[in-house]
């Protein structure tokens, strides 16, 4: 608790949050804008579950890239990581930044699922709000988020150099999102982890065409793939483990 | 004097590894919008036209604003790390220089990078097997208008990047800049402003026939207006603030 208030406090008046907050509004309002037929206001929750994960796959990367460079960022200005180690186990300090960083993304998760919500019954959505459905999205957006944010993590304590883990993050979620438009080609998105947005969403669109358009589409939930979210949190645990040791082990 | 502060500018880039991001990065698109090109034949009817906004609409919108924020946001990084400022402000030389010095290193960046997605986009083509004859003359004027539309992020982003000490949060406003060009661009003015003006100059979402009818007159104009412009402030801004 301490080295997360620590945090807290070399974090204030740096507009951390402020940061997070912004690009979460500004998620959110590309969420929800946009010119709502008939059919959009009659499927309106069904559709953001079938076009969040792209809204998902561009914004949430960034945002981790983000606050995991601030965060970090910090201790390679000052050099502080030479005098907090002695004072601190190594890997306590990279969990307290983790949690914290951690923290950060969870409220603006919430933030925006919250205001989603509002959003859609501001609208007018006319279906019936899918309560399970929204609680499944959300952990599994929250799993692909922290994720990535641990990766991003890891890479922004142990590279001092913050371009690398910006370029790293930015090649990924590129692909990411190339991904999700590639769905004859599955593999791409699963064997990334940016990809797991896509992987993880389970809601598709069937029957629009070019010509009759809306008029025969529906939404429908396909699988809803637990075995790889059980793969990603696997991949997030081993992440973790190797970053952590690599950083205790590694000269400041 | 320019041509020194050039030199001194690229020596402190030597052995960073910024380039090989900006080698790299292209090759995502290029091979991804090509395979998503041939999934897509029976839809995509035309041909190089159809190939260039699957090789650029993510490019354009999204991540090239997105790496040259990264790449702006490491130039002024260099300067105010260890209080860099101090030495280049005490140069024997105008300080507003020093800013346009940035603009044009970070410029020679992007002109290599739409240079090397001209290339792979050539042989992608190829490689998917189109025989119509490569649009070479339009091919240029999509590079040529995403590299001055670029230059005007570039000018921007170094702004803001010498103003806000942090890495990141510049970086945050060019994405922001990215998708609010996404928007702006869908009303109707991507033409005059300044984060859409990139992705307007390489047409990356237009059709054949907005790409051929292109009026670069007005683009080209207003481009070297908010170079100039913004190229002007960040230089008075060196010259009259202590950093």
């Amino acid at each position: 608790m301490k080295l997360l208030k620590c945090e807290y406090l070399k974090t204030r008046k740096r507009y951390v949050w402020i940061t997070a907050l912004v690009i979460t509004a500004f998620c959110l309002l590309w969420t929800l804008h946009g010119n709502y037929n008939d059919f959009m206001l009659d499927n309106g929750w069904m559709m953001f579950l079938y076009q969040l994960p792209i809204i998902n796959a561009l914004f949430l990367p960034i945002l981790a890239m983000i606050i995991a460079s601030r965060l970090a960022d910090i201790e390679h200005k000052g050099v502080m990581l030479k005098q907090l180690c002695p004072i601190t186990k190594k890997g306590r300090l990279f969990d307290a930044k983790l949690v914290y960083g951690l923290l950060i993304m969870t409220v603006s998760l919430v933030i925006m699922y919250v205001g989603i919500v509002a959003g859609g019954k501001f609208i007018g959505f006319r279906n019936e709000f899918p309560v399970r459905l929204y609680a499944i999205f959300f952990l599994f957006t929250e799993t692909t988020t922290f994720v990535i944010y641990i990766l991003q993590h890891t890479l922004s304590l142990l590279i001092k150099n913050q371009i690398i883990p910006f370029f790293i993050g930015i090649i990924g979620e590129f692909i990411g999102i190339i991904s999700l438009f590639l769905p004859s080609v599955p593999f791409l998105r699963k064997s990334i982890i940016w990809g797991y947005y896509g992987v993880l969403g389970f809601v598709g669109m069937f029957g629009w065409d070019k010509d009759s358009r809306y008029a025969n589409a529906y939404f429908e939930v396909m699988h809803i793939d637990w075995t790889f979210w059980f793969v990603l949190i696997a991949c997030g645990i081993l992440i973790y483990i190797i970053g952590r040791k690599i950083f205790c082990e590694k000269e400041i | 004097m320019l041509l020194k502060i050039l030199h001194t500018d690229k020596m402190k880039l030597r052995r960073s590894p910024v380039w090989l991001a900006f080698l790299l990065v292209p090759l995502v698109p290029a091979f991804l919008g090509t395979a998503n090109y041939l999934n897509n034949l029976e839809l995509l009817t035309s041909d190089w036209y159809s190939l260039w906004t699957q090789h650029t609409l993510f490019t354009g919108y999204i991540f090239l604003p997105i790496m040259l924020g990264i790449y702006c946001s490491y130039l002024m990084r260099l300067e105010h790390n260890n209080r860099n400022w101090n030495n280049v402000l005490t140069m024997p030389a105008n300080p507003a220089l020093f800013f346009l010095s940035k603009v044009i290193i970070a410029s020679i960046m992007l002109v290599f990078t739409g240079i090397w997605i001209a290339i792979l986009f050539v042989i992608s083509g190829k490689i998917a097997g189109i025989t119509v004859p490569v649009p070479y003359g339009q091919l240029s004027l999509w590079i040529l208008g995403g590299i001055l539309g670029g230059m005007v992020m570039i000018s921007i982003q170094l702004l803001l990047s010498m103003l806000i000490k942090s890495f990141a949060i510049p970086i945050g406003i060019s994405l922001a800049g990215g998708f609010s060009g996404l928007a702006v661009l869908s009303k109707g003015f991507g033409h005059i402003y300044p984060y859409a003006l990139m992705a307007f100059g390489m047409k990356s979402n237009n059709n054949m026939q907005e790409i051929s009818q292109g009026d670069y007159g007005q683009f080209v104009i207003v481009c070297i207006v908010y170079i100039v412009l913004f190229t002007i402030i960040g230089g008075m801004i060196i010259k009259n603030k202590e950093l």
